[in-house]
């Protein structure tokens, strides 16, 4: 019942959003090259903007994917937090702070410096 | 029955909550000085009205389903986040007892959104506001579910209607000091507000929608508030007790305390200055997120 709600709400969101662009764009006619060349100052596009691109940050995306499993156990972990008393507390701290050293390590290596 | 009464006073809240982000906003910046165009409480409807009958700017060779389904996605997250809110013990759309999972995935889906924004015009400037976009959401994300773990951990349950009774004696706000500032940073990434607005930035030509006008730019806009909109609710429940408060129903306290929530981002956004993108990364993963680690060690020795 919950889910169904949720599913309504997503649904009659989704469907305004769309509903607001689709009737005012279909009667409008397709605008001269001039404004269909993207945007860059002046200048004109030589290669197509999806292109490969280096991501720069990308070793940081690696590391984020080490804390978003350490997340995944730390949902259940909260819930039975008070229930576990101080155990849990050394538990998720050890777990914290070998964590806490991969981003020291991370930080050293210039892995957040983004240039 | 209560679910959707709480289903339409939730669209509701989205309609006026975002008028009000817009307003304040202009309010805002005419006390502090800046440059406004015409009566404050009328130049959003006016901007919306114009962008509506404005014609739609169409690029070279965008991916044109995915441009016109990024505005409403946006859109539907920022609704999905608000319907997680409860307005009283019952009146509630859906109190999922995974509830703060939920807020989390939508965190994450609208770094989706936004990138897809960027990606679908099919222009460069574009293009690199969606990927400073996903650098910064990748960043942030981490220090919001701390924080969000941190007010889960005294309420012994992912349900938001739980963290709000367990607020019953002292809000969050006084029993972990970092976690409400620490989240208002969260909300300004979330919605690219002000000095954390690195997607849809100046210095990019208006970044992911710099090439989009007309009805899609008044949906992209409508939902960037609706999103903030959605954040207050969630930042008023974790933090400010949600629907507890004297004299007052239920409801109508939230609604107070998500609009202070509101006018203290629409301020911040005013009065901070924006960050230099490449800094950002550096201060979300070293200052902010080892400050998360704090106040989750605070959340739970003092929810002991």
């Amino acid at each position: 019942m919950e889910l169904l709600t949720l599913l309504a709400v997503l649904l009659i969101a989704l469907g305004a959003g769309l509903a607001l662009q689709w009737p005012a764009l279909r009667r409008q006619p397709l605008p001269g090259y001039s404004q269909r060349a993207p945007f860059l100052g002046g200048g004109t596009p030589d290669s197509h903007a999806w292109n490969r691109y280096h991501i720069r940050y990308y070793p940081m995306t690696l590391l984020l994917i080490a804390f978003e499993m350490e997340m995944m156990f730390m949902y259940p972990w909260a819930v039975v937090f008070v229930e576990k008393g101080l155990m849990a507390v050394m538990e998720m701290g050890m777990f914290l702070a070998i964590l806490s050293v991969g981003i020291v390590y991370a930080w050293r290596e210039g892995v957040f410096k983004w240039q | 029955m209560m679910a959707w009464a709480a289903m339409v006073l939730t669209f509701l809240a989205l309609a006026v909550g975002g008028y009000a982000v817009a307003v304040a906003d202009r309010l805002i910046a005419g006390a502090c000085g800046w440059p406004h165009q015409g009566n404050a409480w009328l130049a959003p409807l006016a901007r919306g009205a114009w962008l509506y009958r404005q014609d739609a700017n169409v690029t070279e060779a965008p991916d044109r389903p995915a441009w016109r389904l990024a505005p409403a996605l946006y859109l539907a997250l920022a609704a999905l986040g608000l319907a997680l809110v409860p307005w009283s013990p019952t009146l509630v759309v859906a109190d999922l007892a995974t509830g703060v999972v939920l807020w989390g995935s939508l965190e994450a889906l609208a770094t989706v959104a936004i990138f897809l924004h960027g990606w679908s015009a099919n222009a460069p400037l574009a293009l690199i506001g969606g990927y400073r976009y996903v650098a910064l959401g990748l960043s942030y994300i981490l220090v919001s579910m701390f924080v969000l773990i941190g007010v889960v951990l005294p309420a012994e349950s992912l349900k938001f209607s739980q963290v709000v009774a367990a607020q019953e004696e002292l809000w969050n706000v006084v029993r972990q000091p970092l976690g409400l500032p620490l989240f208002l940073i969260v909300g300004l990434g979330l919605t690219f507000w002000g000095p954390l607005n690195l997607a849809d930035s100046t210095d990019l030509a208006g970044g992911t929608a710099s090439e989009v006008s007309g009805p899609p730019r008044l949906v992209w806009e409508i939902a960037r508030v609706a999103m903030l909109v959605a954040f207050s609710g969630i930042a008023a429940t974790a933090f400010l007790g949600g629907w507890l408060g004297p004299w007052l129903p239920g409801p109508l306290w939230l609604a107070l305390k998500m609009l202070a929530v509101l006018l203290a981002l629409a301020w911040l956004g005013r009065v901070l200055p924006r960050l230099a993108p490449e800094r950002c990364v550096t201060l979300m993963w070293v200052v902010l997120l080892p400050l998360s680690f704090v106040d989750l060690i605070w959340a739970g020795l003092e929810a002991l």
